[in-house]
């Protein structure tokens, strides 16, 4: 007896899943490809010098003409994260809220199955879809050593990983506000407050003093916002990560125990 | 011997709204039981609430002696279930929804699911946003029966269905109740219900009304009685007289409606000179549609 939520899921979403690795390795690919024309120009640098306020809301902080600073400011500081965040984010909020509105759940919930194992599947699935995007993301990205760039594949990988793990914890900080609120929109609500929220603070927080302090409250900032494209992802990094993802997960298996289902 | 479905003091509100209110509940194995009651009247809910879908503001339920809190996964090993508003996944055919379905429940042997879907005619080769409401009615009617569950809690069943396939359903479900099963379904379908179920319930704004048999309902439903006379009578002749309703009166006609007993109304008729009578009791349309219709729920009646 064995219900494979995970499988369906993912069998369920491979269209919309094949859709977002197409079109972030496309982007990657020309991001990457482009490096050389930009590695010289001292100018761009420059210009980022001189407004860093208004670079820093595109994640951009040092020299965008480096290696970390190029990738950082065209992928790994906002598009990556922008596009893992709607696999993740758009799931959290679909797969047991959505779910529960279209009609689907109740069905599935019928079965001979604890809501647990509904809810760790389902986790699982999410966390599969993230994986595909952020390997698809570092293969193109280690493809580009070829283009120039100056990285290691242990850097792009674990990088790669802590923006994947963010993707997560978003996510299921979704699931968590399906499960409790039983409602899609809702759910994408709070997600999507909260990694705006998280994004802006980790990217002022570099030139904005004022906001400093509150960049430990960033998942951005244990990702991608303190420079670890450049400087490695630090085992703290992934500590909170890591915790940040479980407790989520623990908020929805309590939540979804209580959910009254359609 | 255990009851297939037994529920006690349930209650279930959403805000300020009563859904369901002290709802007790007893379905003996084997029968087939219509849970019947206008929209709105509690049914949906008490059947996700027997299933553990949700959980009650206070009562308890139980399945085959399961307490559907703590046993849910043992409760839903056991029983088949068809929602009332059933969703399937759009892009999937009827036949991935079977294999899926039967591989969470531990199912090899899928002849009768080949079966089932014979018998109902159904699509199973084509994704579920491309059929009919009906055709996906037939595909939740399968996921429900094809492990031939010790109880089937079915929601409005037959809602989608054909007159053919509403037969075929009831042959289903007479099938399984045939075999030891219990079959608990929720309906509007008045003709069917009688026609299929042993017992019925009848729900009104989250009360129980009435938990009879058919046939005691079809012994309690009110005589409809016809007199003409050979001069012209007046309701008055009736007055005081209890279970008796004049219904229409027009000159040497009466019609009465009698819920007590006929002979005190036989001795006035008699003696008033009639030249033509008829009586019959009423279909149980019209008992179920008067207990719907009732502005304050009469008592709750119950036999065995």
């Amino acid at each position: 007896m064995h219900a494979d939520f995970t499988r369906l899921d993912i069998s369920n979403r491979r269209r919309s899943l094949i859709g977002y690795c197409l079109g972030m390795a496309v982007y990657a690919l020309l991001v990457v490809a482009m490096y050389p024309a930009f590695k010289t120009s001292t100018s761009l640098d420059t210009l980022i010098r001189s407004d860093s306020t208004a670079a820093a809301l595109f994640g951009v902080t040092g020299p965008i003409s480096s290696t970390g600073g190029w990738l950082n400011g065209n992928i790994y500081a906002n598009f990556f994260p922008l596009i893992m965040l709607l696999l993740t984010i758009g799931y959290g909020a679909a797969c047991l809220a959505g779910q529960d509105e279209d009609g689907t759940l109740g069905l599935l919930a019928a079965l001979p199955v604890r809501r647990t194992a509904i809810v760790t599947q389902k986790a699982a699935a999410m966390t599969a879809q993230a994986a595909a995007l952020a390997i698809t993301v570092a293969v193109l990205v280690i493809i580009g050593r070829s283009f120039q760039l100056d990285i290691t594949v242990a850097d792009v990988a674990a990088v790669s990983a802590a923006v994947l793990l963010m993707g997560v914890d978003f996510g299921l900080i979704t699931m968590a506000a399906g499960a409790v609120t039983g409602r899609k929109g809702t759910a994408i609500g709070v997600g999507t407050a909260l990694a705006a929220a998280s994004y802006l603070i980790s990217s002022l927080a570099p030139v904005a003093s004022w906001i400093r302090p509150a960049r430990y409250a960033s998942l951005f900032y244990w990702s991608v916002g303190n420079s670890q494209i450049s400087h490695g992802v630090s085992p703290a990094d992934y500590a909170v990560l890591i915790t940040v993802g479980i407790a989520a997960l623990a908020a929805t298996l309590l939540a979804f125990r209580h959910l009254d289902l359609h | 011997m255990t009851a297939a479905i037994e529920a006690s003091g349930l209650c279930k509100s959403y805000g300020r709204v009563r859904a369901v209110t002290s709802l007790d509940l007893l379905v003996e194995p084997g029968q087939v039981f219509a849970f019947l009651g206008p929209n709105g009247a509690g049914k949906t809910t008490t059947i996700r609430m027997l299933l553990a879908l949700q959980r009650p503001d206070s009562g308890s339920a139980k399945v085959l002696g399961l307490d559907s809190g703590q046993d849910s996964v043992a409760i839903h090993r056991r029983t088949g279930y068809l929602p009332g508003d059933l969703a399937l996944y759009p892009r999937m055919t009827g036949r991935q929804h079977i294999a899926w379905q039967a591989g969470a429940r531990g199912l090899r042997d899928l002849s009768y699911a080949a079966e089932l879907a014979e018998r109902l005619g159904a699509v199973l080769d084509r994704p579920a946003r491309e059929l009919s409401k009906g055709n996906r009615q037939k595909i939740g009617l399968i996921l429900a029966f094809m492990s031939r569950p010790d109880v089937l809690v079915l929601d409005e069943p037959t809602s989608g269905l054909d007159p053919l396939m509403r037969s075929e359903f009831g042959r289903l479900a007479r099938d399984a109740a045939a075999a030891g099963g219990t079959v608990f379904w929720s309906s509007h379908e008045l003709d069917e219900v009688q026609r299929l179920a042993d017992r019925v319930a009848i729900i009104k704004q989250g009360r129980l009304v009435a938990t009879e048999t058919v046939e005691h309902l079809r012994r309690a439903a009110p005589q409809a009685v016809h007199a003409r006379f050979a001069a012209p009578v007046g309701p008055e002749i009736f007055a005081g007289m209890g279970g008796v309703a004049v219904t229409a009166c027009d000159g040497d006609t009466i019609d009465l409606e009698v819920t007590g007993p006929i002979g005190p109304v036989l001795r006035v008729i008699a003696g008033r000179d009639p030249v033509d009578f008829t009586s019959q009791h009423a279909d149980l349309d019209q008992l179920f549609l008067a207990y719907y219709r009732e502005p304050a729920a009469p008592e709750p009646t119950h036999a065995r």
